[in-house]
């Protein structure tokens, strides 16, 4: 870990995101113990309830208790964020770092393939894919992973270039260390918090992204609980139940502010300028 | 002091350098259109579904298969298909749905119509909105107004449009019911009514593009508000006003437009949850029941047509930035 970043732990703003976060993984691991009630229980005599001693945040139109199914469905929230986050961070930031290697050309091609990514919107390419490779849990995760991969690409490329540019660099080349030897002890360290600043934002954008995916049935099945499907599921009776989207939708927020100022706090501890995910 | 470089003929280099540029331009243009078609065509082969199979279901024999294969081109190298498809969509055809046989580019249409709308609405809020909040905070710059925008920004990026549209018809459609709750109606039908339709979605959608854009101008124009220039003009004697818009804001919009250009495909994703919110017939509604069913070609031409979307959203981004500035466009 490089220095920088240990500096960003010292601020409350991180701390208080780092809590959050591991409450929020904690709930994702052990959700299903967690839970108060079976999350899938049905009971049609207490349908659509609001908040009580049984029930604290109500039932659903089924009347299924409302927190469990809150806690339970953190985990398909939480793994398929992780899901997209990694495959881009994989397809992304690996090739960015190691393209300092190639010439005009590679970069020519690998920059418009890109852009050819960048055009295409996450929500429908991710609806797309699963309609084409099935509505399972990882197509469309992985999907979203493909769509992040230009930005990690670009992010880390330029940060590599950058840093391959230094004197120091120079100095160690010009001593005879090997191409991979400079990236991997130089130019790595550096590219790091450039890269957990985009790791946190795409993270942020990621989640924003599979609630909404979950929000509209695509990679979830039924019966299981997501926070997106709570939503959902609120939607048709707003007329009884008005304030019931609240309890998810702060969920939503606060998971994603957690991930969005840990990112901007890394980003003024290191000075990195990554922008901000799409 | 006379300058020892000798000045080269303006119009020339001028010519040169943007015709230059043109073409990198374009050949950027067309190879980004090349790899985004071939993704979005390849998807569909590369599932290896198959129409017979989609629409019969487990009672498709071979023959059935075979036959269904040849009826829409599929038994053809992939290339070829390929090609096709991207020539067809080219005069406007998009195959027809393994379903329904209807017409892809009609189902297409109806559907763009109705995120147009409300994509659209949301991207004038967003400008004026954001932009209104962002001049403000970069004058108050440190004031209370300022970090009002700037806390009201922090939350707006932390929720999904879907959610604020639930929030949206919560507040104005069932507390107070001044909106209808969802539904569509044509322009061309009943234009008071479309616009009560697509006002609540347009408005959920604006909000996360709103907070970008107010945030980028804040930062651009509070940097621009300390330039030596602004400060040559203020001694000058011009008007406040005057620096303000036609100096530094000039100067500080580009990267704010740039943003509203990144903007476009998030509004049209976007625009695609917040239909199911408001229960508008749009293409998200096309793409999702296409990918329930597995109808391929309705689900490759949803995603060609958003493509040539943001392609278009963004030269016109790139235009409008170029006219502003005619330096920037290296």
């Amino acid at each position: 870990m490089s220095v920088s970043l240990r500096g960003a732990w010292r601020l409350p703003s991180v701390r208080l995101s780092l809590a959050v976060l591991a409450v929020v993984v904690a709930l994702a691991v052990f959700g299903d113990w967690l839970s108060p009630l079976d999350p899938v229980a049905q009971n049609p005599a207490e349908r659509l309830r609001g908040p009580s001693g049984g029930h604290l945040l109500g039932t659903d139109y089924l009347g299924r208790d409302v927190l469990s199914r809150l806690i339970s469905g953190t985990g398909a929230s939480v793994l398929g964020t992780l899901e997209a986050v990694g495959a881009g961070l994989v397809l992304g930031a690996v090739p960015g770092l190691v393209s300092v290697f190639f010439g005009r050309v590679y970069e020519w091609v690998a920059m418009r393939v890109a852009d050819a990514l960048l055009t295409l919107p996450f929500i429908i390419f991710a609806i797309a894919v699963a309609g084409v490779l099935g509505n399972g849990p990882h197509q469309a995760m992985l999907a979203i992973g493909v769509l992040l991969a230009p930005v990690f690409f670009r992010v880390t490329r330029a940060s590599a270039i950058e840093f391959t540019r230094a004197q120091y660099v120079e100095a160690a080349e010009l001593l005879g260390a090997s191409r991979t030897r400079v990236v991997r002890t130089h130019v790595l360290g550096k590219v790091l918090p450039t890269i957990a600043v985009t790791t946190a934002g795409a993270a942020a954008a990621s989640l924003l992204v599979v609630s909404s995916l979950s929000f509209l049935g695509i990679g979830v099945a039924p019966p299981a609980p997501t926070w997106g499907g709570v939503l959902a599921s609120d939607l048709g009776f707003l007329h009884q139940q008005p304030l019931a989207p609240l309890a998810p939708a702060l969920l939503i927020m606060i998971t994603v502010g957690a991930l969005n100022a840990l990112a901007d706090a890394v980003r003024d501890t290191t000075g990195v300028r990554a922008d901000a995910v799409v | 002091m006379t300058s020892l470089i000798v000045p080269r003929p303006a119009w020339r280099a001028g010519t040169v350098a943007r015709v230059a540029r043109m073409a990198r331009g374009t050949a950027s243009l067309v190879t980004v259109l090349v790899v985004s078609t071939f993704v979005t065509y390849g998807l569909g082969a590369l599932g290896g579904a198959n129409p017979a199979a989609a629409v019969l279901g487990e009672t498709a024999t071979p023959q059935d298969i075979a036959r269904m294969s040849h009826e829409f081109g599929l038994d053809r190298p992939f290339l070829v298909q390929y090609v096709t498809w991207l020539g067809d969509a080219v005069t406007g055809h998009l195959g027809r749905s393994w379903f329904t046989q209807l017409p892809v580019a009609d189902s297409v249409v109806q559907g763009l119509k109705v995120d147009l709308s409300i994509t659209v609405l949301a991207v004038a809020l967003a400008v004026l909105i954001g932009g209104g909040a962002g001049l403000g905070a970069a004058v108050s710059d440190g004031g209370r107004f300022d970090r009002a925008v700037t806390a009201v920004c922090a939350v707006a990026s932390t929720v999904p449009a879907f959610v604020f549209g639930i929030g949206l018809v919560v507040l104005f459609a069932v507390t107070i019911p001044l909106f209808p709750s969802g539904g569509y109606v044509p322009l061309d039908q009943d234009p008071v009514q479309w616009l009560r339709l697509i006002i609540l979605p347009g408005v959920a959608l604006s909000f996360d593009a709103a907070a970008d854009i107010a945030r980028q101008l804040r930062t651009s124009l509070v940097g621009a508000l300390r330039q030596n220039y602004v400060t040559g003009a203020v001694v000058r004697g011009l008007s406040a006003r005057r620096v303000l818009f036609r100096h530094a804001l000039r100067n500080a919009a580009g990267p704010a437009i740039t943003v509203v250009g990144l903007h476009v495909p998030r509004l049209i994703g976007g625009a695609v949850v917040t239909e199911t919110v408001f229960a508008l017939p749009g293409l998200g509604q096309l793409t999702r029941e296409a990918a329930l069913k597995h109808d391929v070609p309705v689900i490759q031409g949803a995603l060609l047509v958003t493509i040539v979307i943001v392609l278009i959203a963004n030269l016109a981004v790139n235009m409008v930035v170029a006219r502003l500035h005619p330096g920037s466009s290296r």
